[in-house]
This record gives C-alpha cells, sequence and structure tokens, in this order.
C-alpha cells in the first residue's frame, strides 16, 4: 500500500519511515506540495514546537497541500504535533491557528503531575485504527500539550485529568502517542492504517 | 483507595508524636486551621484521635470533634473508648464512625457492634513484629493478629485499621509486606498507618489490593505529601505502566559487563540483544558507552534502526554537540554524567535545545556521595541534592546508579531511592543491584522508581524481561 510521508525537518521522519515499512508501506519521502495535494494516503509526523511545524507548513505550502488532499478525498494520519497541528489551534506560547482540519484546541497539561509527560501510559480505544489491539494497552507518549474531549475523539487516556489519545474524523487521523515507538501496538497502528479503505 | 487525613488531639490542638511518646508531642495549630490549610476534598474521611482520652479514657476534645462534624467531612474518632457511653459519646457529637484500639481485643467490640452496627465500628489493630499491642502500645495483647481478624471477619466488620508501630510517624515508608500477609489471611479490607512519606508510598499501598483507605497524619502536615497531587497519582495508578529496561554497557561494538564496572567480560551483540529484549517486552533500551569516548555512536545507531521501543544513551557526552549526535544516530533521549557534574548548565543547555524529555542526568551514587568516570572518581557532591539541582536545570528523568550495590545482586539501594523520589517531581530509574525478582518489586513500591533497571541479570539469562514483568503484575504493579 502505497503511503507518502511528509519529509518535515521537524519531525523523527527515519524513525517513522522504518516503522512505516515494517508496517507494510510502500514508501513515498516528499517535500513537494503537488505531491501531496495528489496523496491519496498521508503521514505527517512531528515533535518539538506547535509554532515551528505551522510556519514550516506555512512557508512550504504544504498546508494547503495537505488540504486539498483531504478535500480530495485522501486518508491522513498525524502523529504527535503532526496530531496537533490538526486542530484548529494550539496554547503554546500564546494562540497559534492550526491546519484548522479537526475542530478543537490543543491545552497545555495542567495538574500535579510532571510535564511533560514521559512514557507508556494505557489508552481507551474504539476505532479501525486499534483493530486487533486490546483495550487498555499502553502506547508511548512524549508531550507537554493535548487536546481534551475533542470531537472525534476514539481514544483518551489519563494525566492530568482525561486527554485526547487519538482522533478520528471521516478519513483523517490523529495520536497524541508515538507509535514508532511503542513496539509492536504502534507498529499495528500503522498497519491499521496502511490497510484501511 | 480514600485518602484519610489524621489529626491527633492534644489540648485543643493539632499534634504528632514519635513512637506514641507524649514527650516528643510537635504542635501543628489548632484543628480547624489545620484542616483549612489541609485543602480536604468535601465528603472525605477524617480520622480524629483525642490522645487525652487515649492515655486517661477521659474524652476532653468533643467540642473540636462537634465542630469539625458540622463541616462537609466523615469524622472517624478514635481514643480511650472502653464502654458504650464512651463511644455514644463521641457519635452524638457528630462523628459517623468510632475507633476502638485496646477495646477491640476485649467483648466490648461484640456489644458495640450489637449497639451501633458493623459499619461504624473500625478496630484499630496496633502491631510491632507481628504482635497486637495494645494501652497506648504499651501492652502485648493476649490474642494473637489471625484471632483477632477472624473475630472483625465473623462480626461482618468491613475494615480494620492497621498501624505498624515501628513505622509510625518514622516516615520511613508503610508496612507493605505486613499489609500483603494480611491480604492472604484476612478478607477485613486494611486501613493502613503509618510511616508513609512520600506519594508513592499511596500508589504502591492502593495496588496491594487489599487497602481500602490509608490515614496520613505527620506526612501531610509536614508537606511531604499533598493531597490534590496524590490524587491525581492515584487516579494513574492502574494506567501508567511502570517499565523494565534491559541496560547494555557497550564496548568496541559489543555488549559487555563487569562488577563495579570492573572486570569486565563479554556479553553479546548489542544488536541482537536489543531485539531479544524488545521480543520479550522490554519498555526501553539503555546504552551505556563504557569507554565514554563516544566510541559506541556506530553500535548506537545499528540498534536504533532494529528496534521500536524508546532508546536512552549515556556515556562520554561533553557538549551540546555531543547530545545531538548521539540523538541523530537514533537516541530519544540522552543520559550525561561526568560533563554535567563538572559544569550543571550543560543540563540546561541541553534541556532548552532538545526538550525535558530528551534529558536524563545519570547519578553514580556511592556513599551518598555522587561519582564520576564510571564510579571511579569520587566527587564531593551529595548525590540527593545532585538529583534535585539536575531536575531544577532540566532533566527530564534521573537514571540512579548504586555503585555500592552494582553486580552484588543483592537488591536495589531502597533508602538511596526513598531518599531521592521523595523529594524529585520528575521520574526515577532505579538501577544497580539486581538479583531476583522481588529487587524489582521493591524498587518501585517501597523506593518509589518509575522504572527498574539491570545489565548482567539479563544478558546472563538469570532472569527475563518478560519474567519480571510478570512478576510485577501478579504483586500488583502494573505494565506494559
Amino acid at each position: 500500500m502505497r503511503v507518502t510521508l511528509i519529509d518535515s525537518p521537524l519531525a523523527n521522519v527515519a524513525n517513522i519511515a522504518r516503522a512505516l515499512r515494517a508496517a507494510g508501506a510502500e514508501l513515498e519521502l516528499t517535500r513537494d506540495p503537488a505531491a501531496i495535494a495528489g496523496a491519496k494516503k498521508l503521514v505527517l509526523p512531528g515533535v518539538g514546537s506547535f509554532a515551528a511545524a505551522m510556519a514550516w507548513l506555512g512557508e512550504t505550502s504544504i498546508d494547503n497541500a495537505i488540504r486539498d488532499a483531504v478535500a480530495a478525498g485522501a486518508s491522513l494520519l498525524g502523529i504527535c504535533v503532526g496530531h496537533q497541528v490538526l486542530f484548529d489551534a494550539s496554547h503554546e506560547m500564546g494562540r497559534t491557528s492550526g491546519l484548522g482540519i479537526l475542530r478543537g484546541e490543543v491545552h497545555r497539561f495542567e495538574g500535579p503531575l510532571p510535564v511533560p509527560q514521559i512514557g507508556w501510559n494505557r489508552v481507551q480505544s474504539h476505532s479501525p485504527l486499534f483493530d486487533n489491539i486490546p483495550a487498555n494497552t499502553p502506547f508511548y507518549f512524549v508531550n507537554s500539550y493535548a487536546a481534551r474531549d475533542a470531537e472525534g475523539e476514539i481514544a483518551s487516556a489519563e494525566y492530568n485529568g482525561s486527554f485526547t489519545a487519538a482522533v478520528q474524523h471521516g478519513r483523517v487521523f490523529g495520536v497524541q502517542f508515538h507509535p514508532e515507538k511503542s513496539s509492536r501496538a504502534g507498529l499495528r497502528v500503522l498497519r491499521n492504517f496502511v490497510t484501511w479503505n | 483507595m480514600e485518602l484519610i487525613p489524621s489529626l491527633d488531639l492534644l489540648n485543643g490542638r493539632v499534634v504528632r508524636l514519635t513512637h506514641g511518646d507524649f514527650a516528643s508531642a510537635k504542635v501543628y495549630g489548632d484543628a480547624e486551621s489545620v484542616l483549612d490549610a489541609l485543602h480536604v476534598p468535601r465528603g472525605a474521611r477524617l480520622h480524629v484521635v483525642d490522645l487525652e482520652a487515649s492515655r486517661s479514657g477521659k474524652p476532653v476534645e468533643t467540642d473540636i470533634v462537634r465542630r469539625l462534624a458540622r463541616r462537609d467531612l466523615i469524622v472517624q474518632v478514635g481514643g480511650g473508648i472502653r464502654s458504650l457511653d464512651d463511644a455514644r459519646r463521641w457519635l452524638d457529637c457528630g462523628a459517623e464512625r468510632i475507633v476502638v484500639g485496646t477495646a477491640a481485643v476485649t467483648s466490648l467490640l461484640d456489644a458495640l457492634v450489637e449497639t451501633f452496627g458493623p459499619e461504624r465500628i473500625v478496630p484499630a489493630i496496633d502491631v510491632r513484629d507481628g504482635v497486637v499491642r495494645t494501652e497506648g502500645w504499651t501492652r502485648e495483647a493476649t490474642v494473637n493478629m489471625g484471632e483477632l481478624f477472624a473475630r472483625v471477619e465473623a462480626l461482618a466488620i468491613p475494615e480494620a485499621l492497621v498501624t505498624d508501630i515501628s513505622k509510625d510517624g518514622a516516615l520511613r515508608g508503610p508496612s507493605f509486606t505486613l499489609y500483603r500477609e494480611l491480604r492472604k489471611t484476612t478478607r477485613v479490607k486494611i486501613i493502613a498507618s503509618g510511616g508513609v512519606s512520600q506519594t508513592s508510598d499511596l500508589v504502591s499501598l492502593a495496588r496491594l489490593g487489599n487497602v481500602s483507605g490509608c490515614v496520613i497524619g505527620k506526612a501531610l502536615l509536614e508537606k511531604r505529601v499533598d493531597l490534590n497531587e496524590a490524587g491525581a497519582r492515584l487516579a494513574t495508578a492502574d494506567s501508567v505502566p511502570e517499565r523494565v529496561i534491559p541496560c547494555l554497557d557497550v564496548r568496541g561494538g559489543r555488549v559487555v559487563k563487569g562488577v563495579s564496572f570492573e572486570n569486565i567480560r563479554d556479553a553479546g551483540d548489542p544488536v541482537e540483544c536489543a531485539m531479544r529484549y524488545e521480543e520479550e517486552g522490554a519498555d526501553e533500551l539503555v546504552i551505556l558507552d563504557i569507554e565514554g569516548d563516544r566510541s559506541s555512536i556506530d553500535t548506537v545507531h545499528r540498534v536504533a534502526e532494529s528496534i521500536f521501543i524508546p532508546l536512552t544513551v549515556g556515556g562520554g557526552i561533553r557538549s551540546v554537540e555531543d547530545f545531538r549526535d548521539t540523538l541523530r544516530a537514533g537516541a530519544d533521549r540522552v543520559a550525561i554524567n561526568t560533563a554535567a557534574l563538572r559544569r550543571p548548565e550543560l543540563i540546561a543547555e541541553c534541556s532548552s535545545e532538545f526538550g525535558v524529555q530528551a534529558v536524563v542526568v545519570s547519578v553514580d551514587a556511592k556513599g551518598g556521595y555522587a561519582t564520576v568516570r564510571g564510579g571511579r572518581e569520587a566527587t564531593d557532591v551529595d548525590a540527593i541534592r545532585w538529583c534535585r539541582r539536575a531536575e531544577e536545570l532540566g532533566a527530564g528523568e534521573i537514571l540512579l546508579t548504586s555503585i555500592d550495590r552494582d553486580g552484588t545482586n543483592s537488591g536495589f539501594d531502597i533508602e538511596l531511592l526513598r531518599a531521592a523520589t521523595s523529594v524529585l517531581k520528575i521520574g526515577v530509574i532505579a538501577s544497580g543491584g539486581a538479583g531476583a525478582l522481588d529487587h524489582f518489586r521493591d524498587a518501585i513500591e517501597a523506593g518509589g522508581a518509575r522504572a527498574v533497571l539491570a545489565a548482567s541479570l539479563f544478558h546472563d539469562r538469570v532472569l527475563t524481561v518478560g519474567e519480571v514483568k510478570r512478576h510485577l503484575e501478579a504483586e500488583g504493579i502494573p505494565v506494559r
């Protein structure tokens, strides 16, 4: 199955590429807006700052290319910050607008547990993205920000209260955790996305 | 598990005694202002002890109890209850439950249950070295623990307050062993009391399964435990798994292992080991370049290419550039040690450049002090103070190795771990000394560690990662 991986300089692209290949993807790695706009299956990775990620997507016009692809019926998986930018906005260092493909905003974890969250956390899920993954399976998270009760939430986890671990809106998916670091369960999520129709 | 703040009253004030000694009373203030400062959630249970009554048998703090009971709290009162009238007096003050100690071993217990119902009676059972004590802990009771619990069970009393006297007020951790033993011998739920001194103690008690509540006195008053933070930790007690981490000490492209970093011998191929450990369920891998000369960067790359779990790499990281190169080679997190001790700002620099999550500070403790160069060189830096400083500077986690225990298989250094985990908000990875399954449990349960690390034990296949995880799970500690 052909998957177009957006070659963001602000992401651990090599790890995600390796995991996607292990999950059965035939990979195209690109920064070309035209190739992205015409893709059928897209993966948007991202680590670090939300604002930096959005700035890069804007400068390269990849933001519009992603919107065009989704409008044309492509399926999309955002990972970590690539998941966060799918929303309307984030409150990391003031309010920064996101791609606005998903409704909702991303906020910092407020509460007594240390931020960032670093480590495995069990996920309650219901979606084809989590097919063949038992309830309560832990995934690996590294994040200071998260959406809460997002529209289209298909998985949640508990850290300073419940937060959105994954979303689905039509053919658009986002996961807050790192499937490429979540061993077998993570590869299963990627495989489910790669083979999903 | 219910968190039950405890107020010991003497002369109208909240006090704490050490080992039940009245002369040692430390005064914290009047009951209501102390209570306000603790931010006790509405509807919570409050444990109140009239110390004078427990000594003389004469209830004196009735006015205070009346005022506390008017708040939105479930008040249980203990102290010197030796008759039905004593009990009635407290219940008339608005107390919902009464706690009976000395009386519990007499026939009064039956009369109390018959008169007020089993739900309103909480037997307090004080234990030292497995023996029940009475009369303000001064006397050995005539019944043994098993008989006492059999009576409590027969009377359909749901909960008993169990205090390990040797642990009370000592802030060295509760008696997990006693409560675990009771899980096997009685169906009565336990309200744990004594020794709680950090939030992880509460998480560990909750995981035992038979502990339905925990009375917290000194730890709250001394601000070692915050009810809000404890509530948040308890909410994730089952959902955030604790991690088992095999460590590959690497030199010249091979995994090696020695005792206290000496007598090095070959222990296999790093890629083969890494893949086997992921297969067995390792939650993360650590690679330490024991030469400390960054000669293993190629090994790091090969291992990173062969696994799908987080990889932490340490050894010889001297600068932000070394840190970046290691991340580029495929590490998710980088551990720094010697260079950070020599120049602590390195922690802040790496943390702001790569994020808190990428920075692990490795602390090799020997005799309470931090050491450098793999334990070979002593410093005059207090190991625990150094951990706190590292956290302030932006460390995301501490890898705490006891050089004294390393390679001895005699168990993790629980005292060292508690000293660190009681003052840190960030997680601690326990390292050095693992030799048996229970050692891993103890490091998490009593030591408060959020991850356990071992090397030779896994390389030599004395234990597998899977065996350790199954054991932790059987002991109530959640694993992936």
